[in-house]
């Protein structure tokens, strides 16, 4: 029986059936306001996560995985769309499956940093509030369109990168972190004292417009009345769903071959022609622009910005989301953020403890499990 | 037969000790060349002076008639010289595949457009490497093509060994360079991989081999010229056997017998 049922679950079903369970726990977790079912969401996943794993459940998935793709990413597209569709009407549900891809975007930027070409960043979050302050002044004081202004976000980002890269290049391990914490802890000063950015009370951001659409109303669809964070969500999709293309691709070339090559022992890189400087720079900057883009949406969805969203703190949190889901696996970096997102929101109670609970989390994983929750596949070219 | 590379009075320090003391030595086009000498040497340092690693403090490397001394490792590979690594560096979680394609990069388009944008092309060369690959890894071991895509951490001493050739390999380097490729396998796992090493087929295209090995059994059945190494220095080159018979080598190896 065991056995026809991992069969089963090996071929597309495995997919469909993933997804389908996938909707209905977020969807309860998401409705569940009271602790104690909150509580009950956790135990039933994290019990689920383990029984699948000793069943060899997970296995059947990533066979299915392997074999259908195509499948797989359908449905990965279907799960955030229904789950939308769903919270239609629900303002705040609505803004943290937002936050959850635009998150997940910030670290797929960090995974081709520190999983393809080892290029340590403790910085994430000063990117991300790079691309934030970048496109809100861009639009308030150079009148820019939004999305110009996002764009540039991304690119404002890269750019600075490319000069925070000289000297982590020059250093190397510890000494490499260290110059991007201290990066961390000079943008947020740097951000508290500029009045012209707002100071520490931070600054409003204009909403996202697009075809001249404001995204800052609701909408009417029939006799419901759509929550704005819909047409947020959707771009935020939009944006995951490139930027995960384009990182797969990326990995799945010569490219994320002589990124990995370099991280794994730049001796033999060296030996065998690889510039390793020419792809620690490309990842930081792919990283960074990715990390950009993603605060320029995160500050125009949020509509108000201040230093205190992009601390080194935060930075940390990406890290521990990239180390959670499993360092190099893009799956794994959605599922951790979703977890990342949604844990601290829903226990109100622990948002003063959070750092303490994904601390001893990131222990736990990198005892048990230092690979992450989804270990990286080997890489195929498809 | 004209060499193919020159080394003339290389010398390399490390602080006080030195570990290469104006040595010179030639590789001659299309030689098997055995490169021996008791633990510390100079044999590896020899390598990695040659292959970029280090930058010598002093003497000339000359390969194929240009000065590389001093040169990146990254341009020596491009001219045309690939090695391996006495503890192989290989990466353990890539596949085999990734590894070896690691060797072929001055083959591969490294253009962000290229890569990203136009995949059909990117896949018609994949697949051509991936044929190259296979037919270099059937050369050595034919359930390996099977294994390609697996992860080199899964294999055996051996099977990691016939990558890192592979690797070394798929470049069609001028000259070879290999790091004791014996080491950390039994006796006939090293008869095995030598018998592969000298009947590699490599499309008429020769190349010279240099080679570090203990095994002095596997030094005197496929090297034609042998240089002994000691303290850094040249102690003496020629055949196996007039090498062997050289008082000066049994001296190094063995030790002075005591005078009464």
């Amino acid at each position: 029986m065991m056995r026809q049922m991992l069969a089963f679950l090996s071929g597309s079903a495995g997919c469909i059936v993933f997804a389908l369970a996938i909707i209905v726990w977020l969807h309860v977790f998401l409705m569940a306001e009271e602790h104690v079912p909150i509580f009950i969401c956790l135990v039933t996943v994290v019990g689920l996560g383990v029984a699948a794993n000793m069943l060899k459940v997970t296995d059947a998935v990533r066979t299915s995985l392997a074999e259908h793709e195509r499948l797989w990413n359908l449905c990965a597209l279907a799960v955030p769309l229904a789950l939308i569709w769903l919270f239609r009407e629900d303002h705040y549900n609505l803004f943290l499956i937002g936050a959850i891809m635009v998150y997940a975007v910030a670290v797929l930027g960090l995974n081709v940093q520190l999983g393809y070409a080892g290029v340590i960043n403790f910085s994430c979050a000063s990117f991300f509030g790079i691309g934030a302050y970048t496109s809100t002044m861009l639009m308030t004081g150079a009148g820019l369109p939004p999305l110009a202004a996002l764009l540039l976000g991304g690119v404002m980002a890269a750019l600075v990168g490319c000069i925070l890269i000289f000297p982590v290049l020059r250093t190397s391990g510890h000494y490499a972190a260290l110059v991007t914490m201290a990066f961390a802890l000079l943008f947020k000063v740097f951000m508290d004292v500029n009045d012209f950015f707002g100071g520490p009370q931070g600054i409003t951001v204009p909403p996202m417009t697009l075809f001249g659409i404001d995204f800052s109303h609701n909408m009417l669809f029939g006799d419901t009345e759509l929550s704005f964070y819909l047409r947020y969500d959707l771009l935020c999709l939009l944006l995951l769903g490139l930027a995960f293309c384009f990182v797969r691709r990326l990995e799945r070339s010569w490219i994320g071959l002589s990124m990995d090559a370099v991280r794994s022992d730049d001796t033999a890189s060296a030996c065998f022609g690889i510039n390793i400087s020419r792809w620690k720079i490309t990842a930081f900057v792919v990283g960074n622009c990715l990390s950009g883009l993603a605060g320029a949406l995160y500050a125009m969805m949020q509509a108000y910005i201040s230093p205190a969203n992009f601390t080194f703190s935060d930075s940390l949190l990406f890290l521990s989301i990239l180390l959670l889901g499993g360092i190099g696996n893009m799956w794994g970096v959605i599922l951790a953020t979703v977890f990342v997102v949604l844990i601290p929101e829903k226990f109100q109670v622990i948002q003063e403890f959070r750092y303490l609970i994904y601390s001893g989390l990131v222990l736990l994983m990198i005892i048990f499990s230092p690979k992450g929750l989804l270990p990286r596949q080997p890489r195929s070219y498809s | 037969m004209k060499p193919l590379l020159c080394c003339a009075n290389l010398t390399m320090r490390f602080g006080g000790l030195t570990a290469l003391d104006s040595l010179d030595l030639d590789v001659l086009e299309g030689e098997i060349l055995g490169l021996v000498g008791p633990n510390g040497s100079g044999k590896t340092t020899f390598f990695n002076v040659v292959t970029g690693i280090y930058r010598p403090d002093s003497g000339n490397v000359t390969f194929d008639g240009e000065d590389i001394t001093g040169l990146a490792a990254q341009e020596i590979y491009y001219r045309g010289i690939a090695r391996t690594f006495q503890r192989s560096r290989l990466c353990l979680d890539l596949s085999v595949f990734d590894n070896i394609m690691i060797g072929n990069h001055k083959a591969l388009h490294l253009g962000f457009w290229h890569n990203i944008f136009k995949r059909r092309e990117f896949k018609a060369e994949y697949e051509l490497f991936r044929e190259q690959a296979t037919q270099l890894l059937c050369a050595l071991n034919p359930e390996l093509a099977d294994r390609i895509l697996k992860p080199v951490g899964d294999l055996s001493m051996i099977d990691r060994r016939r990558v890192e050739i592979c690797r070394a390999l798929i470049s069609r380097p001028r000259l070879l360079f290999l790091d004791e490729p014996s080491a950390g396998m039994t006796p006939d796992e090293t008869r095995q991989l030598m018998d592969e090493i000298v009947a590699l087929d490599t499309d008429g295209q020769a190349f010279s081999l240099v080679l570090i090995e203990h095994e002095m059994e596997v030094i005197r059945r496929i090297t034609s010229r042998c240089v002994v190494l000691n303290f850094g220095r040249k102690l003496c080159e020629g055949a196996y056997e007039t090498v062997t018979a050289d008082s000066q080598v049994q001296e190094a190896y063995l030790g002075r017998e005591l005078e009464e």
